[in-house]
C-alpha cells in the first residue's frame, strides 16, 4: 500500500471540479492524482545524467580525464 | 524605414538538392540567381531531425532536448523570432502547409497576427471499404495470421496484399491534386500575397513552411515537365510513393525506383523554387524587396537509401538530414559563400541584429552577423541531436527516449548513440557519405574535443533547464492528456 497524505483545498474550487469532470473522473482524488502524475512523472534529468556519464566514460578510457 | 523579414522553410529539402550549392539538375532557377546577391551557406546544420526537433532551434534558437525530452515544440510565453518581432511592432503572419508539429498545439502560433496551419482538411488516405469491411478484414487477418509463420509466406502474404492494395486503389483514378496531402507553394504563396497586400507599409514578418519536397512525393505535372519527366501519370505517382513507403522489403528492392522518387522530390523542389518566384515578384509589386530580409532554409533533409533508409526517421543523424540550404539575402550587404559549417541554432539571432533588435536571454544561439558580413566565421562544434527512434512523438510516452547527438566541425563528425553506448566517428573531408567509420582509437585528440563538447552539451541541458518554460509547456500538454482521457471509455 502506497502511503498517503491529507491535503486542504478550497471547498467552492472542490465542487467546481466535481462539477467539471463528471464523467471523466470517479472522484477529486483521481482527478489530482491524474495531474500530478502527468507533470512530474517525465524525468528528463535522469535521462540527461546518463548520457553523460556516458560520455565522461568514453573520455576516461581515452585518457583524458 | 524599419526592414522586414521573410523567412521560407521547406520540409526536407537536403543542401545537395539546389543548384547553388551544386546540384546539377536545374530544379532551382529562381534561387540560383538570388544566391549571387546573397549570403549562401554550403554548411548550414540543422539543431535536430525530424521537423519537431529542427524547429525549436530555427524559432526559439534553442537545442530541442533542452527543455527536457517531453517537451514538444515551443514552450508556452517562450521567447521567439515571432514574439520578438511581435512585440517590435512588426506585422506578422504564418502560413504554414499542413504539417501537424507547426501548429498551435505546439505552440508554434506565438507571435502571430494571423497563423493558418492548413491543418484543416487536409485529405489523408483512407483504406477502401473493401479493405475495412468486417467480412473481407477478419478473412484477411487469418490469411496473414497462417503466412507469418513461415518467412516466405509472410513475404508471399506481404507482395500479394500490396498488389492487391495497389489494384483497388488503382481503380479510384484520382488525379494528382487529389492524391497529394499538403497544399502546394503555390496556395501559400497565395495566401502571403493577399496578406502582403493588405498591410500597408507597416515593417512585417512573414513565415511560410513549404511542403512540396515531403513524402509522399506528388509534385504537378507542370513541375516534372519542367525537370524533363513529361510521362509520369498519377498512377504511376501512387504506385511509386506506396511501394517506397514498403517497410516489408530491404533497400535492393527499394532502389529499383529510387531515380524515379528522387525525380518528383526535385520535382517538388522546382515548384517550391517556382513560387518563391511569385512571391518575390509580388514583394517587387508592393515596393517591399528593397526593405526586405530574405531568408530560405530547411527543417532538415531526406534519404534515399544512402545509409538503407527513406525519409527523415529519427533513428540516424547523417548529413543527407543535417545539412540544409541556407540563403540569407539582405538589401544592404554583400553577396558571401561561407563554407564554415553554422548552425541553425544562431539563424533567430543574427536575424535579429540584422533588424537592429535585441536578442532574447533565453536564445541559446548568438548573433553570427558580423562575421557573415566579413565573409568568414570563427570556426566552432555544431551540434544535432533528437530522440532515438521515436515513431509517435505525439505520445508524451513515446518521446522518453535516449539521445542520439551529433557533434562536428570542420572536417570531423562524431555520432553518440546513447541507447547502445556507441559511437562512430567520420572524416567528412574523405568521406561526406559517411560509409568508413575511423577505428575507434584514431585521431584521440580530435575525439576527445569532440566528446567534450557533446559532453558539455549535455550537462548545460541538465544544470541550466528552464524549469518555469518546462512546466508550462507540461501543463499545456495535460491539456491534450485530460482530452484523450475525458474520449477514452472508462475503465474497469
Amino acid at each position: 500500500m502506497v502511503p498517503t497524505r491529507t491535503i486542504t483545498l478550497p471547498e467552492p474550487l472542490c465542487a467546481q471540479a466535481e462539477k467539471w469532470m463528471a464523467g471523466r473522473f470517479d472522484s477529486l482524488e483521481s482527478l489530482i492524482t491524474f495531474l500530478l502524475q502527468e507533470i512530474a512523472r517525465h524525468d528528463s534529468a535522469k535521462l540527461d545524467e546518463a548520457e553523460e556519464q556516458i560520455v565522461e566514460q568514453r573520455l576516461r578510457e581515452l585518457g583524458y580525464i | 524605414m524599419k526592414q522586414s523579414l521573410v523567412l521560407i522553410t521547406v520540409d526536407c529539402l537536403r543542401a545537395d538538392h539546389v543548384g547553388f550549392l551544386g546540384y546539377s539538375r536545374p530544379v532551382t532557377p529562381f534561387l540560383d540567381g538570388l544566391a549571387n546577391e546573397s549570403s549562401i551557406f554550403t554548411n548550414a546544420i540543422v539543431v535536430g531531425a525530424p521537423t519537431y526537433f529542427s524547429f525549436p532551434g530555427i524559432m526559439a534558437s534553442r537545442y530541442p532536448l533542452s527543455l527536457g525530452r517531453d517537451v514538444l515544440g515551443i514552450a508556452p510565453s517562450e521567447s521567439t523570432l515571432a514574439t520578438t518581432l511581435h512585440q517590435a511592432g512588426y506585422q506578422t503572419a504564418a502560413f504554414l502547409a499542413g504539417n501537424p508539429y507547426l501548429s498551435a498545439r505546439f505552440g508554434y502560433h506565438e507571435g502571430f497576427d494571423q497563423f493558418r496551419d492548413f491543418l484543416e482538411g487536409i485529405p489523408r488516405e483512407s483504406p477502401t471499404w473493401a479493405l475495412t469491411h468486417s467480412r473481407f478484414a477478419q478473412l484477411n487477418q487469418r490469411i496473414e495470421k497462417f503466412s507469418r509463420r513461415f518467412p516466405w509466406s509472410s513475404r508471399a502474404y506481404d507482395e500479394w496484399y500490396f498488389r492487391y492494395c495497389q489494384r483497388i486503389a488503382a481503380r479510384q483514378n484520382l488525379t494528382v491534386d487529389q492524391l497529394r496531402q499538403y497544399p502546394s507553394a503555390d496556395i501559400i504563396v497565395d495566401q502571403a500575397r493577399s496578406w502582403l497586400s493588405s498591410i500597408g507599409d507597416q515593417p512585417f514578418f512573414l513565415w511560410l513552411h513549404l511542403m512540396d519536397p515531403h513524402a509522399p512525393y506528388y509534385p504537378p505535372h507542370e513541375a516534372l515537365a519542367a525537370i524533363g519527366n513529361k510521362q509520369m501519370t498519377a498512377r504511376r505517382m501512387r504506385w511509386l510513393n506506396s511501394f517506397w513507403n514498403r517497410s516489408d522489403i530491404g533497400p535492393r528492392r527499394l532502389q529499383r525506383c529510387r531515380e524515379e522518387i528522387i525525380s518528383l522530390y526535385d520535382a517538388g523542389i522546382y515548384w517550391v523554387d517556382k513560387q518563391i518566384s511569385r512571391l518575390v515578384r509580388s514583394l517587387q509589386h508592393f515596393q517591399r524587396w528593397s526593405d526586405t530580409i530574405f531568408v530560405v532554409s530547411a527543417d532538415h533533409g531526406e534519404e534515399f537509401l544512402e545509409h538503407g533508409a527513406c525519409f527523415h526517421r529519427p533513428e540516424n543523424l547523417p548529413e543527407q538530414l543535417l545539412r540544409v540550404p541556407l540563403l540569407l539575402r539582405s538589401p544592404d550587404a554583400a553577396a558571401s559563400k561561407i563554407n564554415t559549417p553554422i548552425s541553425l541554432l544562431h539563424l533567430a539571432p543574427t536575424l535579429l541584429e540584422l533588424l537592429d533588435l535585441e536578442i532574447p536571454a533565453s536564445f541559446q544561439g548568438r548573433s553570427r552577423w558580423s562575421e557573415i558580413a566579413r565573409g568568414h566565421l570563427a570556426p566552432e562544434p555544431v551540434i544535432s541531436e533528437c530522440g532515438d527512434g521515436g515513431t509517435n512523438p505525439f505520445r508524451v510516452n513515446d518521446r522518453m527516449l535516449p539521445r542520439l547527438l551529433a557533434v562536428r566541425d570542420q572536417q570531423y563528425k562524431l555520432l553518440l548513440r546513447f541507447k547502445d553506448k556507441t559511437e562512430a566517428m567520420y572524416d567528412l573531408e574523405h568521406d561526406l557519405g559517411e560509409q568508413l567509420p575511423l577505428p575507434p582509437n584514431a585521431l584521440k585528440q580530435q575525439r576527445i574535443r569532440l566528446l567534450q563538447t557533446a559532453r558539455d552539451h549535455v550537462q548545460r541541458a541538465r544544470q541550466k533547464r528552464d524549469w518555469d518554460l518546462a512546466l508550462l509547456a507540461r501543463l499545456r500538454e495535460l491539456s491534450y492528456s485530460v482530452r484523450a482521457k475525458s474520449i477514452a471509455p472508462p475503465s474497469d
